[in-house]
């Protein structure tokens, strides 16, 4: 794609049965869906498309490693080297005091860091303009949407027909 | 989808086999109870510990149904009658349970120090102060409430649900309204028993170390229970898929299960730190006492148990596609449900024994000493051992520290008995005087002794007081350091198989036990089909999907169209 913009047509479905329905169809005549928008996470609709596990809770577990030893590092040098105190005559270095804050950094860094990377991947960041297609698939609608920027008319009718013989409520085109 | 094979056929050779396993059971506990101690106290601990962890599978099963249909959870429904026969064990539990009901009244045994006639009458030779102020509930007339009681009366709840949800079978059409009843029942049950495992629990294993409470204990022995509960679920869905029955079970149920498995290990070890750390950081001799016992003497009881049942779980079921495996649940449902078995054999054999040899030997108060969890020093002893080196000046913030030293040792040694009294008024070299004021108001029985003793500490000149608490640091390191001689020469903490570590004949009565809930469980589940046909929630539970397919999936299903 030479241009930032897309040209975009997509059907809209009432129900996520009939969007799985259009998804299958789809598949079995080989036209290649750009992506799917559903108001909430369809259940079963990952393996039809064929979405391949996200490694994204792998950095996850790394984040939350890191996260974990940064709080355990912290506490350990804060009591024994910075600033050391005895609270109620236990060791300076005393191992259960600092699980509640490991545990707590581990989440924090696993949070925060899953939340930037998959903001970064998605491209999303402060001032970025939404690229939507239509307001309503996060209200009611099922989007099935195809890339038709270097399309023949001939593709585009095919997928016009597709859409209105899986029963999608509208079709449109749009460009973003 | 084709269904078949709806109905469970408890077949001669699983009879068998289970048979067999009860008969070995049997043997087991008959092994244990000779050569055993003038109490049998290695028999009827092993019967309280199988009873109590089995019963408790039986009944979280159940409220863990209920908490599925009260939040309207459907996708449950095709593995809902595994877990309504399930709860059908609780009748075996009120036997089991009026076994230890009927040891009880007739002083069978020796595990609960609270059983012990005359604990609550003044001047008598068993006289407890602490067990006395806890008479009211600790008492043969509670626990038979407490445990069979409140298992009838969850009895009832059990067949009110399971018969509703058979009689559902019947009807001609699938719809809402048994559900409602149904809801009634379960929503009802899951405050009934909320409340009332506390009770149960407090009276069959709490109780056992009599002295001691925790208010957290509830919670984490009735989450034990219930990872006891979902890892056999695991496992028996397991199984009777490979029998070829529950073919609509899928992989989505299995992770399903397999998130709940994960989770709630999670929240158990959850538990079980948060009643560690908030033990440990009080540093209450009459709390600490109960972990000392068991870091000191039990240590492959005190990590084995973190290591089974948060180390394993956390860490092979954290991975998504771990909990689609068959090969990889399998493997770590059994190491759980083990560990649970585990966590109440942790619970109740350190506790159970040292109950058993005081009633032997007669010196059960002087064992419950204040004593610090290693590697956590107490406040008074601290602060004593700051002020020694400044005894002989008289320093306005000397006289301070003295004090404060000498009230954090009135506060311990109020709060530990008359072995801790002496041993606290012997630090107050200061304060005697004022030590001994606070030790009056708080213990009355043990003034006497304590005023002695403080004035006679409180006498002697500087010099010698400084050499007195140098001399009983001392002896607090060497104690401290010394465990491993104590335990040596300690009959009531010494390694044991039976209670320092699990033997064979454990083992032995697990499987015995084990195999009288499968063979329950299996009579139960043959009475009804396995699939609630009109059930609601029966479609969404068929076409249950989650998450994403792990490869060997995406290759198994590639083939072929959905549905």
């Amino acid at each position: 794609m030479a241009s930032d913009t897309t040209k975009v047509l997509y059907g809209l479905y009432n129900d996520e049965e009939d969007l799985k329905k259009a998804v299958k169809t789809a598949n079995s005549s080989h036209l290649d869906i750009m992506d799917v928008f559903t108001p909430f996470p369809v259940h079963g609709l990952d393996p039809i498309l064929g979405l391949k596990e996200s490694r994204l809770h792998q950095l996850g577990f790394i984040y939350g490693a890191i996260g974990a030893s940064f709080g355990f590092g912290l506490m350990s040098w804060v009591f024994t080297r910075d600033w050391p105190i005895v609270f109620g005559g236990k060791p300076y270095w005393s191992v259960p005091a600092f699980i509640p804050i490991t545990f707590e950094m581990t989440v924090l860094f696993a949070a925060w860091g899953m939340t930037i990377t998959f903001y970064t991947i998605c491209g999303l960041w402060p001032g970025v303009k939404a690229k939507s297609l239509d307001n309503r698939i996060t209200d009611n609608k099922f989007c099935v949407a195809y890339d038709i920027t270097n399309a023949d008319e001939s593709l585009v009718e095919k997928l016009r027909s597709f859409f209105s013989k899986t029963g999608a409520d509208e079709v449109n085109v749009k460009t973003i | 989808m084709n269904i078949t094979n709806t109905q469970f056929e408890f077949a001669g050779k699983t009879k068998t086999v289970l048979l067999g396993g009860m008969a070995l059971g049997l043997v087991c506990l008959v092994l244990t109870f000779f050569g055993d101690d003038e109490f049998h106290t290695r028999f009827w601990s092993n019967f309280l510990h199988n009873s109590v962890y089995f019963t408790g599978i039986s009944f979280m099963a159940l409220a863990f149904m209920c908490a599925q249909i009260t939040a309207f959870g459907g996708w449950m429904t095709t593995i809902k009658r595994i877990w309504e026969a399930m709860s059908m064990f609780i009748i075996v539990g009120i036997v089991l349970m009026s076994v230890m009901v009927v040891s009880v009244w007739g002083h069978l045994h020796q595990l609960y120090h609270w059983n012990t006639p005359g604990i609550a009458e003044l001047g008598n030779a068993n006289y407890d102060r602490i067990l006395a102020g806890k008479a009211g509930f600790l008492n043969p007339i509670w626990y038979t409430v407490g445990t069979v009681g409140f298992l009838a009366l969850w009895y009832f709840w059990a067949t009110k649900i399971r018969n509703n949800s058979i009689e559902q079978d019947t009807k001609e059409t699938r719809s809402l309204d048994y559900y409602k009843v149904q809801r009634k029942w379960a929503a009802s049950f899951l405050p009934i028993i909320g409340f009332l495992v506390c009770v149960f629990i407090w009276q069959s294993v709490m109780s056992i170390d009599g002295h001691w409470y925790s208010t957290m204990f509830a919670w984490y022995s009735m989450i034990s229970m219930l990872l006891g509960a979902l890892s056999l679920t695991v496992l028996l869905i397991i199984y009777l898929k490979s029998k070829g029955y529950l073919e609509y079970v899928s992989r989505d149920h299995l992770h399903d299960v397999g998130k709940f498995l994960f989770g709630i290990s999670v929240f158990w070890t959850y538990l079980w730190f948060d009643q560690f750390m908030l033990i440990w950081y009080a540093n209450n001799g009459e709390e600490t006492v109960y972990f000392k016992e068991r870091m000191n003497y039990y240590p492959v009881l005190f990590w084995g148990n973190l290591l089974l049942n948060f180390i394993t779980p956390f860490f092979i079921l954290m991975r998504n596609d771990t909990k689609r495996k068959f090969g990889t649940m399998f493997f770590v449902a059994c190491v759980v449900f083990f560990g649970h078995w585990w966590d109440f054999f942790y619970m109740i054999k350190p506790g159970a024994r040292l109950a058993a040899y005081h009633a032997a030997h007669g010196s059960h108060t002087t064992e419950h000493e204040a004593a610090p969890i290693p590697g956590a020093t107490p406040a008074s002893h601290d602060a004593t051992t700051s002020t020694t080196p400044e005894h002989g000046t008289e320093s306005h913030g000397t006289e301070a520290h003295a004090t404060e030293a000498a009230n954090g040792a009135v506060t311990t040694a109020a709060d530990h008995g008359k072995e801790a009294l002496k041993e606290g008024a012997s630090k107050m070299t200061e304060s005697a005087e004022k030590a001994v004021d606070h030790v009056t108001e708080v213990v009355k029985e043990g003034a006497e002794k304590v005023v002695a003793t403080a004035t006679t500490h409180a006498e002697p000149t500087h010099t010698e007081s400084a050499a007195h608490t140098e001399t009983h640091e001392g002896e607090g390191h060497a104690a401290e350091g010394g465990h491993d001689a104590h335990a040596a020469s300690d009959p009531s903490r010494d390694f044991k198989i039976g209670y320092t570590i699990p033997g064979l004949p454990e083992l032995g009565i697990m499987i015995g036990f084990l195999s009288l809930f499968l063979f329950m469980f299996f009579r139960n589940l043959e009475k009804a089909s396995l699939i609630p046909w009109r059930d609601p929630y029966l479609e969404e539970s068929m076409h249950h999907e989650t998450g994403v397919l792990i490869d060997s999936e995406q290759e198994e299903k590639s083939g072929h169209d959905h549905h």
